[in-house]
Protein backbone atom coordinates (compact mmCIF):
# COMPACT_ATOMS: atom_id res chain seq x y z
CA UNK A 1 0.00 0.00 0.00
CA UNK A 2 3.13 2.55 0.86
CA UNK A 3 4.54 2.08 -2.51
CA UNK A 4 1.28 2.42 -4.11
CA UNK A 5 0.79 5.60 -2.15
CA UNK A 6 4.08 6.24 -3.12
CA UNK A 7 3.69 6.32 -6.60
CA UNK A 8 -0.14 8.19 -6.36
CA UNK A 9 2.18 11.10 -4.89
CA UNK A 10 4.63 10.90 -7.90
CA UNK A 11 2.05 10.77 -9.91
CA UNK A 12 -0.19 13.50 -8.88
CA UNK A 13 3.30 15.86 -8.10
CA UNK A 14 3.66 15.97 -11.56
CA UNK A 15 0.26 16.46 -12.85
CA UNK A 16 -0.43 19.40 -10.50
CA UNK A 17 2.67 21.03 -12.47
CA UNK A 18 0.16 21.27 -15.42
CA UNK A 19 -3.31 23.14 -14.35
CA UNK A 20 -4.34 23.59 -17.87
CA UNK A 21 -4.00 19.48 -18.37
CA UNK A 22 -6.23 18.49 -14.89
CA UNK A 23 -8.60 21.81 -15.95
CA UNK A 24 -9.44 19.63 -19.66
CA UNK A 25 -9.36 16.80 -17.96
CA UNK A 26 -12.02 17.80 -15.81
CA UNK A 27 -14.13 19.98 -17.73
CA UNK A 28 -14.31 18.19 -21.58
CA UNK A 29 -16.87 15.72 -20.91
CA UNK A 30 -18.66 18.81 -19.73
CA UNK A 31 -17.77 20.81 -22.59
CA UNK A 32 -18.26 17.92 -25.12
CA UNK A 33 -22.09 17.08 -23.91
CA UNK A 34 -22.48 21.05 -24.36
CA UNK A 35 -20.99 21.13 -27.72
CA UNK A 36 -21.53 17.99 -29.61
CA UNK A 37 -24.23 17.03 -26.97
CA UNK A 38 -26.13 19.63 -27.45
CA UNK A 39 -26.18 20.34 -31.39
CA UNK A 40 -27.03 16.31 -32.05
CA UNK A 41 -30.06 16.53 -29.36
CA UNK A 42 -31.21 19.87 -31.47
CA UNK A 43 -30.40 18.17 -34.83
CA UNK A 44 -32.78 15.35 -33.94
CA UNK A 45 -35.17 17.20 -32.52
CA UNK A 46 -36.69 13.52 -30.98
CA UNK A 47 -36.42 11.25 -28.61
CA UNK A 48 -33.72 8.87 -29.55
CA UNK A 49 -34.73 6.07 -31.60
CA UNK A 50 -36.61 3.15 -29.49
CA UNK A 51 -35.95 4.59 -26.12
CA UNK A 52 -37.78 7.46 -25.36
CA UNK A 53 -35.55 9.87 -23.65
CA UNK A 54 -33.80 12.28 -25.20
CA UNK A 55 -30.53 12.92 -26.76
CA UNK A 56 -28.64 14.74 -23.84
CA UNK A 57 -29.29 12.15 -21.24
CA UNK A 58 -28.78 9.18 -23.92
CA UNK A 59 -25.01 10.86 -24.31
CA UNK A 60 -24.39 11.02 -20.96
CA UNK A 61 -22.82 8.06 -20.30
CA UNK A 62 -21.14 8.16 -23.75
CA UNK A 63 -19.61 11.06 -22.63
CA UNK A 64 -18.08 9.55 -19.23
CA UNK A 65 -17.51 6.02 -21.43
CA UNK A 66 -15.12 8.42 -23.91
CA UNK A 67 -13.93 10.39 -20.70
CA UNK A 68 -12.34 7.20 -19.30
CA UNK A 69 -11.14 6.38 -22.64
CA UNK A 70 -9.42 9.97 -22.81
CA UNK A 71 -7.90 9.55 -19.75
CA UNK A 72 -6.63 5.84 -19.47
CA UNK A 73 -4.71 7.18 -22.88
CA UNK A 74 -3.03 9.70 -21.60
CA UNK A 75 -2.03 7.93 -18.63
CA UNK A 76 -0.30 4.96 -20.63
CA UNK A 77 1.05 7.45 -23.20
CA UNK A 78 3.24 8.81 -19.85
CA UNK A 79 4.78 5.64 -20.21
CA UNK A 80 6.54 7.05 -23.15
CA UNK A 81 7.38 10.69 -21.02
CA UNK A 82 8.90 8.33 -18.26
CA UNK A 83 11.44 6.24 -20.72
CA UNK A 84 12.22 9.82 -22.33
CA UNK A 85 13.12 11.27 -19.41
CA UNK A 86 15.28 7.79 -18.00
CA UNK A 87 13.39 8.03 -14.85
CA UNK A 88 11.30 5.12 -16.02
CA UNK A 89 13.33 2.30 -15.77
CA UNK A 90 15.29 3.89 -12.53
CA UNK A 91 11.53 3.46 -11.18
CA UNK A 92 11.42 -0.26 -11.83
CA UNK A 93 14.67 -0.57 -9.37
CA UNK A 94 12.20 1.43 -6.52
CA UNK A 95 11.16 -0.37 -3.23
CA UNK A 96 7.65 -1.79 -5.35
CA UNK A 97 6.06 -4.86 -7.38
CA UNK A 98 5.07 -4.28 -11.06
CA UNK A 99 1.82 -4.83 -10.32
CA UNK A 100 1.64 -1.85 -7.45
CA UNK A 101 3.65 0.66 -9.92
CA UNK A 102 0.47 0.10 -12.62
CA UNK A 103 -2.04 0.14 -9.65
CA UNK A 104 -0.23 3.35 -8.14
CA UNK A 105 0.06 4.42 -11.63
CA UNK A 106 -3.87 4.23 -12.63
CA UNK A 107 -5.01 5.69 -8.89
CA UNK A 108 -4.30 8.98 -9.34
CA UNK A 109 -6.36 9.22 -12.84
CA UNK A 110 -9.43 7.20 -10.87
CA UNK A 111 -9.37 10.22 -9.08
CA UNK A 112 -9.23 12.88 -11.80
CA UNK A 113 -11.70 9.93 -13.69
CA UNK A 114 -14.37 10.24 -10.51
CA UNK A 115 -14.36 14.18 -9.91
CA UNK A 116 -14.49 14.84 -13.59
CA UNK A 117 -17.45 12.39 -13.36
CA UNK A 118 -18.91 14.10 -10.38
CA UNK A 119 -18.72 17.19 -12.59
CA UNK A 120 -20.19 16.42 -15.87
CA UNK A 121 -23.29 14.55 -13.71
CA UNK A 122 -23.93 17.88 -11.35
CA UNK A 123 -23.74 20.43 -14.24
CA UNK A 124 -25.41 17.88 -17.08
CA UNK A 125 -28.12 18.08 -14.38
CA UNK A 126 -28.33 21.58 -13.85
CA UNK A 127 -27.72 23.09 -17.45
CA UNK A 128 -29.10 20.32 -19.57
CA UNK A 129 -31.97 18.95 -17.02
CA UNK A 130 -31.25 15.25 -16.77
CA UNK A 131 -32.62 13.44 -15.00
CA UNK A 132 -30.05 10.88 -13.15
CA UNK A 133 -30.80 7.83 -10.81
CA UNK A 134 -29.26 8.83 -7.45
CA UNK A 135 -30.09 5.15 -6.38
CA UNK A 136 -27.66 4.14 -8.79
CA UNK A 137 -24.89 6.43 -8.29
CA UNK A 138 -22.96 4.17 -6.56
CA UNK A 139 -22.90 1.68 -9.60
CA UNK A 140 -22.23 4.84 -11.89
CA UNK A 141 -19.11 5.30 -9.98
CA UNK A 142 -17.62 1.85 -10.17
CA UNK A 143 -18.31 1.88 -14.11
CA UNK A 144 -16.41 5.17 -14.55
CA UNK A 145 -13.46 3.70 -11.69
CA UNK A 146 -13.47 0.02 -13.72
CA UNK A 147 -13.56 1.31 -16.58
CA UNK A 148 -10.84 4.13 -16.57
CA UNK A 149 -8.61 1.47 -14.73
CA UNK A 150 -9.41 -1.58 -17.42
CA UNK A 151 -8.94 0.75 -20.06
CA UNK A 152 -5.56 1.82 -18.46
CA UNK A 153 -4.27 -1.31 -18.27
CA UNK A 154 -5.35 -2.11 -21.87
CA UNK A 155 -3.53 0.86 -23.15
CA UNK A 156 -0.68 0.04 -21.09
CA UNK A 157 -0.05 -3.20 -22.91
CA UNK A 158 0.71 -1.39 -26.21
CA UNK A 159 2.84 1.13 -24.33
CA UNK A 160 4.90 -1.32 -22.96
CA UNK A 161 5.31 -3.37 -26.09
CA UNK A 162 5.57 -0.59 -28.51
CA UNK A 163 8.91 1.14 -27.83
CA UNK A 164 8.13 4.17 -30.92
CA UNK A 165 5.52 7.07 -29.62
CA UNK A 166 4.53 8.06 -32.84
CA UNK A 167 3.42 4.18 -33.55
CA UNK A 168 1.75 4.50 -30.18
CA UNK A 169 -0.07 7.25 -31.36
CA UNK A 170 -1.06 5.77 -34.85
CA UNK A 171 -2.37 2.70 -32.91
CA UNK A 172 -4.14 5.06 -29.85
CA UNK A 173 -5.55 7.08 -33.38
CA UNK A 174 -7.10 3.94 -34.53
CA UNK A 175 -8.22 2.34 -31.33
CA UNK A 176 -10.44 6.01 -31.03
CA UNK A 177 -11.48 5.11 -34.56
CA UNK A 178 -12.77 1.47 -33.88
CA UNK A 179 -13.60 1.58 -30.07
CA UNK A 180 -15.52 4.78 -30.13
CA UNK A 181 -17.66 4.22 -33.35
CA UNK A 182 -18.31 0.78 -32.84
CA UNK A 183 -19.94 1.05 -29.57
CA UNK A 184 -23.10 2.18 -28.42
CA UNK A 185 -21.64 5.23 -27.21
CA UNK A 186 -23.06 7.95 -30.02
CA UNK A 187 -26.05 5.79 -30.76
CA UNK A 188 -27.99 3.51 -30.24
CA UNK A 189 -27.79 -0.03 -31.86
CA UNK A 190 -31.47 -1.22 -32.41
CA UNK A 191 -31.39 0.19 -35.49
CA UNK A 192 -27.92 -0.34 -36.99
CA UNK A 193 -26.81 -3.12 -39.37
CA UNK A 194 -26.93 -6.73 -37.88
CA UNK A 195 -23.17 -6.67 -38.45
CA UNK A 196 -22.23 -3.05 -36.94
CA UNK A 197 -24.33 -4.32 -34.04
CA UNK A 198 -22.46 -7.59 -33.73
CA UNK A 199 -19.36 -5.44 -33.61
CA UNK A 200 -20.59 -2.94 -31.11
CA UNK A 201 -21.36 -5.61 -29.47
CA UNK A 202 -18.48 -7.20 -28.83
CA UNK A 203 -16.66 -4.37 -27.99
CA UNK A 204 -15.35 -3.64 -24.31
CA UNK A 205 -16.29 -0.08 -24.67
CA UNK A 206 -20.48 -1.09 -25.19
CA UNK A 207 -20.33 -3.08 -21.98
CA UNK A 208 -18.78 -0.11 -19.97
CA UNK A 209 -21.56 2.59 -21.85
CA UNK A 210 -24.26 0.34 -21.66
CA UNK A 211 -23.33 -0.25 -17.36
CA UNK A 212 -22.90 3.68 -17.18
CA UNK A 213 -26.56 4.49 -19.35
CA UNK A 214 -28.36 2.43 -16.73
CA UNK A 215 -26.50 4.09 -13.78
CA UNK A 216 -27.23 7.40 -15.09
CA UNK A 217 -30.73 7.25 -16.13
CA UNK A 218 -31.92 3.65 -16.23
CA UNK A 219 -31.64 2.52 -19.49
CA UNK A 220 -31.13 -1.28 -20.80
CA UNK A 221 -32.46 -4.64 -19.11
CA UNK A 222 -30.54 -5.13 -15.82
CA UNK A 223 -29.76 -8.92 -17.16
CA UNK A 224 -27.73 -8.13 -19.95
CA UNK A 225 -25.96 -4.92 -18.16
CA UNK A 226 -24.51 -7.73 -15.93
CA UNK A 227 -23.47 -9.97 -18.36
CA UNK A 228 -21.44 -6.65 -19.71
CA UNK A 229 -20.23 -5.59 -16.56
CA UNK A 230 -19.03 -8.96 -16.17
CA UNK A 231 -17.33 -9.23 -19.53
CA UNK A 232 -15.78 -5.81 -18.53
CA UNK A 233 -14.44 -7.32 -15.53
CA UNK A 234 -13.04 -10.15 -17.23
CA UNK A 235 -11.04 -7.75 -20.02
CA UNK A 236 -9.83 -5.68 -17.50
CA UNK A 237 -8.53 -8.23 -15.17
CA UNK A 238 -6.77 -9.89 -18.37
CA UNK A 239 -5.29 -6.74 -19.49
CA UNK A 240 -4.12 -6.35 -16.10
CA UNK A 241 -2.75 -9.82 -15.75
CA UNK A 242 -0.88 -9.21 -19.37
CA UNK A 243 0.23 -5.46 -18.52
CA UNK A 244 1.61 -6.88 -15.27
CA UNK A 245 3.59 -9.39 -17.57
CA UNK A 246 4.85 -6.90 -20.24
CA UNK A 247 6.15 -4.49 -17.32
CA UNK A 248 8.65 -7.27 -15.96
CA UNK A 249 9.84 -8.03 -19.39
CA UNK A 250 11.06 -4.19 -19.82
CA UNK A 251 15.22 -4.75 -20.09
CA UNK B 1 23.98 -14.50 7.63
CA UNK B 2 26.53 -14.44 4.56
CA UNK B 3 29.74 -12.24 4.87
CA UNK B 4 28.61 -11.15 1.74
CA UNK B 5 26.17 -8.52 -0.31
CA UNK B 6 26.14 -9.88 -3.40
CA UNK B 7 26.43 -13.42 -4.33
CA UNK B 8 26.78 -14.42 -8.18
CA UNK B 9 27.11 -17.81 -9.52
CA UNK B 10 27.51 -18.84 -13.30
CA UNK B 11 25.52 -15.52 -14.59
CA UNK B 12 24.80 -15.67 -18.04
CA UNK B 13 22.86 -13.06 -19.08
CA UNK B 14 22.10 -13.77 -23.42
CA UNK B 15 20.08 -11.32 -25.39
CA UNK B 16 18.07 -11.71 -28.76
CA UNK B 17 17.82 -8.73 -31.02
CA UNK B 18 15.47 -9.49 -33.51
CA UNK B 19 16.82 -10.48 -36.78
CA UNK B 20 20.31 -10.97 -35.12
CA UNK B 21 22.13 -13.48 -33.73
CA UNK B 22 21.75 -13.55 -29.51
CA UNK B 23 24.53 -11.53 -28.28
CA UNK B 24 26.22 -13.24 -25.04
CA UNK B 25 26.51 -10.42 -23.10
CA UNK B 26 27.43 -12.14 -19.07
CA UNK B 27 29.06 -15.24 -19.82
CA UNK B 28 29.45 -17.49 -16.22
CA UNK B 29 30.80 -14.94 -14.38
CA UNK B 30 30.63 -15.64 -10.78
CA UNK B 31 32.23 -13.46 -7.95
CA UNK B 32 30.50 -12.39 -4.58
CA UNK B 33 30.98 -8.94 -2.97
CA UNK B 34 32.09 -8.50 1.18
CA UNK B 35 29.80 -6.41 2.81
CA UNK B 36 31.05 -2.41 3.17
CA UNK B 37 33.28 -3.00 0.21
CA UNK B 38 33.90 -0.27 -3.07
CA UNK B 39 33.73 -2.57 -5.93
CA UNK B 40 34.44 -1.56 -9.03
CA UNK B 41 33.21 -3.79 -12.30
CA UNK B 42 35.38 -2.32 -15.10
CA UNK B 43 35.58 -3.45 -18.91
CA UNK B 44 35.76 -2.20 -22.02
CA UNK B 45 32.24 -1.19 -24.12
CA UNK B 46 30.30 -4.38 -24.12
CA UNK B 47 31.90 -6.24 -21.35
CA UNK B 48 29.17 -7.14 -19.71
CA UNK B 49 29.28 -4.47 -16.92
CA UNK B 50 26.07 -2.83 -17.32
CA UNK B 51 24.25 -6.39 -18.13
CA UNK B 52 25.57 -7.85 -15.09
CA UNK B 53 24.27 -4.92 -12.87
CA UNK B 54 21.02 -4.90 -14.20
CA UNK B 55 20.80 -7.98 -13.44
CA UNK B 56 21.91 -7.08 -9.96
CA UNK B 57 18.92 -4.74 -9.34
CA UNK B 58 16.06 -6.37 -10.64
CA UNK B 59 15.64 -4.77 -14.25
CA UNK B 60 16.66 -7.49 -16.27
CA UNK B 61 16.38 -11.32 -15.81
CA UNK B 62 19.60 -13.95 -15.90
CA UNK B 63 19.26 -16.72 -18.78
CA UNK B 64 21.22 -18.48 -16.59
CA UNK B 65 22.80 -18.88 -13.06
CA UNK B 66 21.82 -16.94 -10.06
CA UNK B 67 22.35 -14.11 -7.74
CA UNK B 68 21.27 -13.05 -4.24
CA UNK B 69 21.77 -9.63 -2.52
CA UNK B 70 22.11 -9.96 1.37
CA UNK B 71 20.81 -13.50 1.07
CA UNK B 72 17.61 -12.32 -1.51
CA UNK B 73 17.24 -14.11 -5.04
CA UNK B 74 17.00 -11.00 -7.01
CA UNK B 75 14.17 -13.23 -9.44
CA UNK B 76 12.72 -14.98 -6.58
CA UNK B 77 12.12 -11.83 -4.10
CA UNK B 78 12.67 -8.91 -6.35
CA UNK B 79 10.75 -6.57 -3.81
CA UNK B 80 13.22 -7.25 -1.04
CA UNK B 81 16.00 -6.78 -2.96
CA UNK B 82 14.54 -3.61 -4.24
CA UNK B 83 14.24 -2.46 -0.41
CA UNK B 84 17.81 -2.87 0.13
CA UNK B 85 19.03 -0.77 -3.14
CA UNK B 86 19.89 2.36 -4.47
CA UNK B 87 20.48 3.05 -8.14
CA UNK B 88 22.38 5.43 -10.23
CA UNK B 89 21.67 4.25 -13.52
CA UNK B 90 24.09 5.00 -16.66
CA UNK B 91 21.69 7.38 -18.54
CA UNK B 92 20.34 10.44 -16.53
CA UNK B 93 17.15 9.68 -15.13
CA UNK B 94 14.97 12.60 -13.32
CA UNK B 95 11.57 14.00 -13.01
CA UNK B 96 11.77 16.47 -15.72
CA UNK B 97 8.67 18.26 -14.40
CA UNK B 98 9.27 18.27 -11.14
CA UNK B 99 11.81 20.17 -9.03
CA UNK B 100 14.92 20.05 -7.74
CA UNK B 101 13.11 19.54 -4.23
CA UNK B 102 10.56 17.42 -5.54
CA UNK B 103 12.70 14.86 -6.92
CA UNK B 104 14.33 14.10 -3.77
CA UNK B 105 11.24 14.44 -1.64
CA UNK B 106 9.26 11.45 -4.50
CA UNK B 107 12.87 9.56 -4.66
CA UNK B 108 12.29 9.20 -0.47
CA UNK B 109 8.77 8.59 -0.26
CA UNK B 110 9.17 5.84 -2.56
CA UNK B 111 11.65 4.30 -0.25
CA UNK B 112 9.66 4.65 2.68
CA UNK B 113 11.21 7.85 4.59
CA UNK B 114 8.99 9.80 6.50
CA UNK B 115 8.25 13.52 5.70
CA UNK B 116 10.23 15.03 8.15
CA UNK B 117 12.85 13.19 7.91
CA UNK B 118 12.92 13.51 4.02
CA UNK B 119 12.58 17.05 4.35
CA UNK B 120 15.88 17.70 6.31
CA UNK B 121 17.70 15.21 4.67
CA UNK B 122 17.02 16.70 1.25
CA UNK B 123 18.05 19.83 2.64
CA UNK B 124 21.05 18.56 3.74
CA UNK B 125 21.61 16.43 0.40
CA UNK B 126 21.47 19.53 -1.76
CA UNK B 127 23.90 21.48 0.32
CA UNK B 128 26.67 18.45 0.00
CA UNK B 129 25.52 18.60 -3.81
CA UNK B 130 25.95 22.32 -4.13
CA UNK B 131 21.97 22.16 -5.40
CA UNK B 132 20.27 24.64 -2.87
CA UNK B 133 20.30 27.51 -5.08
CA UNK B 134 18.35 25.59 -7.58
CA UNK B 135 15.96 23.93 -5.14
CA UNK B 136 12.87 24.75 -6.56
CA UNK B 137 13.54 25.54 -10.42
CA UNK B 138 12.26 22.87 -12.44
CA UNK B 139 14.63 20.02 -13.49
CA UNK B 140 13.87 20.13 -16.93
CA UNK B 141 15.22 24.06 -16.84
CA UNK B 142 18.31 22.92 -15.54
CA UNK B 143 21.56 21.69 -17.27
CA UNK B 144 22.81 17.82 -18.05
CA UNK B 145 25.17 18.34 -15.71
CA UNK B 146 23.07 19.44 -12.77
CA UNK B 147 20.28 16.91 -13.94
CA UNK B 148 23.28 14.24 -13.76
CA UNK B 149 23.74 15.70 -10.08
CA UNK B 150 20.18 15.71 -8.94
CA UNK B 151 20.69 12.10 -10.12
CA UNK B 152 23.00 10.87 -7.82
CA UNK B 153 21.75 12.99 -5.32
CA UNK B 154 18.99 11.17 -4.80
CA UNK B 155 20.53 8.09 -3.61
CA UNK B 156 22.03 9.78 -0.99
CA UNK B 157 19.03 10.46 0.45
CA UNK B 158 18.05 6.75 1.71
CA UNK B 159 20.19 4.63 3.38
CA UNK B 160 19.71 1.46 1.91
CA UNK B 161 22.58 -1.11 2.36
CA UNK B 162 24.00 -1.49 -1.39
CA UNK B 163 23.88 0.99 -4.02
CA UNK B 164 24.56 0.64 -7.87
CA UNK B 165 26.22 3.47 -9.83
CA UNK B 166 26.73 2.89 -13.68
CA UNK B 167 29.00 5.85 -14.65
CA UNK B 168 28.03 8.05 -11.89
CA UNK B 169 30.51 10.76 -12.88
CA UNK B 170 29.54 11.31 -16.15
CA UNK B 171 28.79 14.86 -16.77
CA UNK B 172 29.98 15.91 -13.76
CA UNK B 173 32.34 18.74 -13.02
CA UNK B 174 35.70 17.82 -11.50
CA UNK B 175 35.19 19.71 -8.10
CA UNK B 176 31.91 18.02 -7.58
CA UNK B 177 33.38 14.07 -8.74
CA UNK B 178 35.92 14.72 -5.78
CA UNK B 179 33.54 15.43 -3.10
CA UNK B 180 31.03 12.64 -4.75
CA UNK B 181 34.29 10.34 -4.51
CA UNK B 182 34.26 11.52 -0.69
CA UNK B 183 30.73 10.97 0.19
CA UNK B 184 30.82 7.36 -1.25
CA UNK B 185 33.91 6.63 0.81
CA UNK B 186 32.04 7.86 3.98
CA UNK B 187 29.07 5.54 3.03
CA UNK B 188 31.14 2.52 2.70
CA UNK B 189 32.95 3.67 5.95
CA UNK B 190 29.54 3.57 7.77
CA UNK B 191 28.55 0.28 6.61
CA UNK B 192 27.04 0.53 3.00
CA UNK B 193 28.12 -1.66 0.31
CA UNK B 194 28.99 0.46 -3.09
CA UNK B 195 28.79 -1.23 -6.74
CA UNK B 196 29.97 1.07 -9.20
CA UNK B 197 31.41 0.61 -12.81
CA UNK B 198 33.38 2.97 -14.51
CA UNK B 199 35.35 3.67 -17.58
CA UNK B 200 37.45 6.68 -15.72
CA UNK B 201 39.91 4.43 -14.26
CA UNK B 202 41.67 6.67 -11.82
CA UNK B 203 38.40 6.54 -10.31
CA UNK B 204 38.15 2.93 -9.89
CA UNK B 205 42.04 2.99 -8.85
CA UNK B 206 41.58 5.39 -5.93
CA UNK B 207 37.68 4.57 -4.69
CA UNK B 208 37.75 0.75 -4.94
CA UNK B 209 38.56 -1.65 -2.21
CA UNK B 210 38.20 -5.01 -4.56
CA UNK B 211 38.11 -4.97 -8.98
CA UNK B 212 36.83 -7.23 -11.46
CA UNK B 213 38.10 -6.51 -14.99
CA UNK B 214 35.83 -8.32 -17.33
CA UNK B 215 36.06 -8.45 -20.86
CA UNK B 216 33.14 -10.45 -22.99
CA UNK B 217 31.17 -11.42 -20.54
CA UNK B 218 33.80 -13.26 -18.12
CA UNK B 219 36.43 -12.10 -15.60
CA UNK B 220 39.68 -11.42 -16.94
CA UNK B 221 41.02 -10.42 -13.54
CA UNK B 222 39.86 -9.48 -9.72
CA UNK B 223 41.46 -8.77 -6.52
CA UNK B 224 42.48 -5.30 -5.31
CA UNK B 225 44.64 -2.54 -6.68
CA UNK B 226 47.97 -4.32 -5.35
CA UNK B 227 46.73 -7.91 -6.51
CA UNK B 228 46.24 -6.26 -9.91
CA UNK B 229 49.46 -4.55 -10.37
CA UNK B 230 51.31 -7.62 -9.47
CA UNK B 231 49.26 -9.68 -12.63
CA UNK B 232 51.26 -6.66 -14.66
CA UNK B 233 54.84 -6.90 -12.46
CA UNK B 234 57.35 -5.83 -14.89
CA UNK B 235 55.46 -3.04 -16.65
CA UNK B 236 56.25 0.41 -15.95
CA UNK B 237 55.51 4.29 -16.44
CA UNK B 238 57.65 6.86 -17.74
CA UNK B 239 56.57 10.23 -17.91
CA UNK B 240 59.42 12.64 -18.99
CA UNK B 241 59.00 16.47 -19.77
CA UNK B 242 61.47 18.17 -22.34
CA UNK B 243 62.00 21.90 -22.76
CA UNK B 244 61.90 21.12 -26.03
CA UNK B 245 60.45 18.11 -27.72
CA UNK B 246 62.83 16.50 -30.00
CA UNK B 247 62.19 15.74 -33.32
CA UNK B 248 63.32 12.24 -34.00
CA UNK B 249 61.46 11.29 -30.40
CA UNK B 250 58.65 9.41 -31.68
CA UNK B 251 60.62 7.32 -33.71
CA UNK B 252 62.97 6.29 -31.17
CA UNK B 253 59.95 5.92 -28.77
CA UNK B 254 58.14 3.70 -31.33
CA UNK B 255 61.64 1.32 -31.54
CA UNK B 256 60.90 0.44 -27.86
CA UNK B 257 57.48 -1.39 -28.31
CA UNK B 258 55.55 0.74 -25.87
CA UNK B 259 52.52 -1.07 -24.48
CA UNK B 260 50.64 2.15 -24.10
CA UNK B 261 52.30 5.55 -25.45
CA UNK B 262 50.91 9.17 -25.37
CA UNK B 263 52.58 12.98 -26.27
CA UNK B 264 51.03 15.57 -25.54
CA UNK B 265 53.14 18.90 -26.68
CA UNK B 266 56.36 18.55 -24.64
CA UNK B 267 55.86 15.88 -22.24
CA UNK B 268 55.55 12.26 -23.00
CA UNK B 269 54.18 9.24 -20.98
CA UNK B 270 54.92 5.40 -22.30
CA UNK B 271 53.85 2.28 -20.40
CA UNK B 272 57.08 -0.49 -21.01
CA UNK B 273 57.07 -3.76 -20.01
CA UNK B 274 60.89 -4.55 -19.00
CA UNK B 275 63.59 -5.49 -16.36
CA UNK B 276 63.61 -2.10 -14.23
CA UNK B 277 67.34 -1.49 -14.82
CA UNK B 278 66.52 -1.65 -18.55
CA UNK B 279 63.78 0.87 -18.19
CA UNK B 280 66.50 2.89 -16.48
CA UNK B 281 68.59 2.61 -18.76
CA UNK B 282 65.91 3.69 -21.33
CA UNK B 283 65.48 6.70 -20.05
CA UNK B 284 68.99 7.73 -19.39
CA UNK B 285 69.15 7.18 -23.34
CA UNK B 286 66.37 9.40 -23.92
CA UNK B 287 67.70 12.09 -21.71
CA UNK B 288 71.17 12.41 -23.36
CA UNK B 289 71.86 15.51 -24.22
CA UNK B 290 68.54 16.47 -24.25
CA UNK B 291 67.22 19.71 -21.18
CA UNK B 292 64.97 17.11 -18.99
CA UNK B 293 62.62 19.59 -17.39
CA UNK B 294 60.98 16.23 -15.29
CA UNK B 295 60.79 12.64 -15.14
CA UNK B 296 58.90 10.36 -13.09
CA UNK B 297 59.34 6.30 -13.49
CA UNK B 298 56.56 4.18 -11.22
CA UNK B 299 55.00 0.89 -11.54
CA UNK B 300 51.95 0.41 -13.76
CA UNK B 301 48.80 2.17 -13.06
CA UNK B 302 45.23 0.35 -13.48
CA UNK B 303 44.97 1.73 -16.84
CA UNK B 304 48.05 -0.41 -17.96
CA UNK B 305 47.18 -3.47 -16.75
CA UNK B 306 43.10 -3.09 -17.98
CA UNK B 307 44.13 -2.57 -21.25
CA UNK B 308 47.19 -5.16 -21.05
CA UNK B 309 44.37 -7.40 -19.68
CA UNK B 310 41.37 -6.39 -21.80
CA UNK B 311 43.28 -6.87 -25.51
CA UNK B 312 45.46 -9.40 -24.35
CA UNK B 313 48.94 -7.45 -24.62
Amino acid sequence: MAAMSAVFYREGKIRITNVTFIFWDLFYPLAYMLVFGVAVSRALGAPVSTSAVDYNSFFLAGVLGMASFGIASNTSWSFFLDRDNGIFYEMLTYPLSRAEYLLGKVLFNLLIAVLQAGITIALGTLLLGIRIRLDLLPLLFLGVVGGMAGWFFFYAIFALKIRRNDLFNSVTSVFYFVFLFASSMFYPLEPLPAWFRTAALANPITWQVDLLRYSTIGLGEPRRIAVEAAAFAVFAVVSFTYAVRCLRQQE
Amino acid sequence: MSDFAIEVEKLVKVYHPRRQPPVRAVDGLSFNVTRGAIFGLLGPNGAGKTSTLRVLNTLSRPTGGRARLLGFDVVAQPVEVRRRISVVLQETAVEQFLSVRDNLLTYARFHGLDRVLARRRAAEVMERFHLSPEAERKVMDLSGGYRRRVQVAKVFMVQTPVMFLDEFSTGMDPILKRAVMGYLRDEARQGRTIVLTTQVLSEAEELCDDILIMNKGRQVARGDLHALKLLSEGVYEVVMTFDQLPESIQAELSRLAPLRMNINQNTIELALKAEEARVLELVSELARNRRVLRVEVSGASLEDIFVELTQGK
